[in-house]
């Protein structure tokens, strides 16, 4: 266990020097140098605040003694290692080479979380099947400019087999329009 | 050979009908969950959480195993068809695979694969029932001191051997310890970091957690490269590889299947890592090494015989020490903890048919594979022309309804989203969900045996070093942490 835990991380680059170049990896453009060290402190900030607010909660939650650790003990530990994690990620910002870019595909991805949280406070108010039907016309019409055919046939479809997976095979009791 | 008999009777479950059914159907979803682009085994395993709560659980853990060791082989189609690998541990196959299919033998690449991991697979499950109750049998006196060294070195693993940069690994795994304390106290029922929302008193489940992190978040990721064009069609020639090709694959195969064992029992290891290793072993012992890379056979049989094995091994800490290995078996964890059971060393001789009945069914999920991989590999090339934009709709909705069937709560269904827009937000800015994920299934494990042992030990930090297995098992951290910077040093100082 030794051995392969000090070998570990050089076998894996030799063997990741090896394998195929990023045009492989879907999706996987690289962000440029200062792009990916302005991600990378951003993030390290986000989660040093993150981690420092919680320590200082944790604190107030009471400790206790190391006899006798309180509530606040191990989100305290926690808490502080974040903070010198994401202190040391901000000095050593380097790019890793897995930084993607936000281009103009995030508004995809954008418009996608607005129509779960759509759904989301949909479901309960007017039943699974609307915003279930909803959802794939968006996701296929809208957002992956599938044609009105096969939009339409695969919408039905598969709102039909969901309601009888859930709700007349798993016997779920979702909000539900129609009763069979 | 007193303790085959339960080993021997574990086979009377795997035969019952339902059972064998769940197997099937696990390993054709993992065939499919490798060829399909998006969705990998764990965010797949994670997905379907839910549906397991309504299942009987030795049935629905040969279900989730199936996705996990199916997934490994359907991963080579595509690595070797398209040169993208569908699984992280199918990326060296692509190498030598697509060379192969280029010079038109795609049909001789996948059949050896497919043989490769059949024999790993098997081998490795032959391995694990040897090896298996040895573990639990010494894991069985481990008190709270062990357990939380155990906790920490594998949390510490999985952010040294993973893939991308340590620094992030770890700054995720302490994002994952901070999101399990989240809600009442263990020990003492004091609400933490709720800011007043009564859901979360609970704490935030691990169902949610896993389904954000790995499902929502690569079908967000995914929908970035929503309508890149279609991949051709490809044909495939015979997958019956010649008696040349099997006799150049025999030494990679044996190879692969030992390495891929002993590395997929590491706490970090698992598939990906052994397909790695295997690759650079296969070229180190080539008679020829300027094949590798231009369509060597071995390529592709040592890294596919590997990942199998290393993926049926890596069951091993899981079902004996109750620590999970990689992130899959972070979430096989959750749906054994869904099931209400602990796994962990008494696992083997509390529950012997639920243990001997998951391992003995990849017996036969790995011959079911074996077949889909040959005979049947025309209906999964096919799969591959299934379009992204209908897929992710799919799989988006039984996400969300899945979620909300847990508790019948809208909320969770916003809290996934949410954990799903952080998994998204940390795919762009390169930090692996991974570790999170690990450290949060680990936490409250970790926590409460460190404050138990705090207590045992009269709050004596030192008291640690007074267990032989604790103190070995911290030194072993110790040098982990240490030994890069050691050999760094070295290095530099070292004349080249």
């Amino acid at each position: 266990m030794t051995t392969a835990g000090a070998d570990g991380p050089a076998t894996a680059e030799t063997a990741g020097s090896a394998s195929p170049d990023g045009d492989a990896e879907p999706g996987g453009a690289v962000a440029p140098p200062g792009y990916a060290r302005r991600l990378n402190v951003v993030s390290a900030l986000v989660t040093l605040v993150t981690g420092a607010v919680a320590a200082v909660l944790s604190w107030n939650l009471g400790v206790g003694t190391l006899a006798a650790p309180g509530a606040g003990l191990w989100p305290l530990v926690v808490g502080v290692a974040m903070v010198v994690v994401s202190a040391l990620l901000v000095l050593r910002s380097r790019p890793r080479g897995d930084e993607e870019p936000f281009t103009k595909d995030a508004v995809t991805v954008a418009i996608a979380v607005a129509s779960l949280l759509g759904y989301a406070v949909l479901f309960e108010l007017v039943g699974f099947e609307v915003p279930t039907l909803a959802l794939l016309v968006l996701w296929m019409k809208g957002l992956g400019r599938e044609s009105w055919r096969v939009t339409a046939a695969v919408s039905v479809v598969a709102t039909a087999v969901l309601y009888l997976l859930f709700i007349t095979g798993l016997g779920v009791s979702l909000p539900h329009l129609i009763a069979l | 050979m007193d303790f085959l008999s339960p080993v021997m009777s574990g086979f009377g479950v795997v035969f019952q009908p339902e059972n064998l059914l769940y197997c099937l159907l696990g390993v054709t979803l993992g065939m499919l969950v490798g060829v399909l682009p998006g969705l990998g085994p764990a965010a797949t395993i994670a997905v379907l959480l839910p549906i397991t709560y309504n299942i009987e659980p030795t049935a629905a853990i040969i279900m989730l195993a199936g996705i996990f060791y199916g997934a490994q082989y359907g991963g080579t189609i595509t690595s070797v068809l398209l040169r993208l690998p569908g699984e992280a541990s199918s990326v060296v196959t692509a190498i030598d695979g697509h060379e192969l299919a280029k010079q038109g033998r795609a049909g001789t690449a996948l059949g050896i694969a497919a043989i490769g991991s059949f024999i790993g697979g098997t081998v490795a499950i032959v391995a694990l029932t040897f090896v298996a109750p040895l573990v639990a049998g010494f894991a069985i006196d481990f008190g709270p001191s062990e357990y939380t060294a155990l906790a920490l070195l594998g949390i510490l693993l999985i952010t040294t051997l993973g893939s991308g940069s340590r620094l992030k690994s770890v700054l995720m795994a302490t994002v994952g310890l901070l999101l399990a304390t989240v809600g009442q106290d263990p020990l003492e029922g004091a609400a933490r970091l709720t800011f007043g929302v009564d859901p979360l008193l609970d704490g935030i489940d691990f169902v949610i957690v896993a389904m954000g992190l790995f499902g929502v978040a690569e079908i967000l990721h995914n929908m970035e490269s929503l309508r890149r064009p279609q991949p051709p069609a490809v044909k495939v020639d015979s997958v019956y590889p010649s008696r040349r090709d099997l006799g150049e694959s025999k030494g990679a195969i044996a190879r692969g299947s030992v390495l891929g064992f002993l590395l997929g029992i590491l706490p970090g290891g698992g598939a990906t890592m052994s397909s790695m290793v295997a690759y650079a072993v296969e070229k180190r012992a080539a008679k020829e090494p300027g094949k590798f890379g231009k369509g060597a056979v071995q390529g592709v049989a040592g890294p596919e015989t590997a990942n199998n094995a290393g993926a049926t091994s890596s069951f091993i800490p899981l079902l004996t020490l109750g620590i999970p290995a990689n992130a899959t078996m972070a979430v096989m964890f959750g749906a054994l903890l869904i099931q209400g059971i602990t796994p962990g060393p008494t696992l083997v001789d509390e529950k012997p048919d639920l243990f001997w009945g998951v391992v003995n069914s990849m017996y036969v999920g790995n011959l079911l594979l074996l077949a889909m991989s040959m005979p049947l590999i025309g209906l999964f090339v096919r799969v591959l022309r299934v379009r992204a934009a209908i897929l992710a709709p799919l799989t988006i909705l039984i996400t969300m309804i899945g979620v909300y069937t847990v508790r019948l709560s809208v909320f969770d269904m916003f809290l996934m989203v949410g954990l799903g827009v952080l998994g998204y937000l940390m795919k762009k800015a390169g930090f692996e969900p991974g570790p999170l994920v690990l450290a949060f299934v680990l936490g409250e494990l970790l926590e409460s045996s460190f404050r138990r042992s705090m207590r045992i030990f009269g709050g004596d930090l030192t008291g640690f070093l007074t267990q032989p297995i604790t103190a070995s098992l911290l030194a072993l951290i110790l040098l982990i942490v240490l030994a890069p910077w050691a050999l760094r040093a070295t290095r530099g100082k070292a004349p080249v």
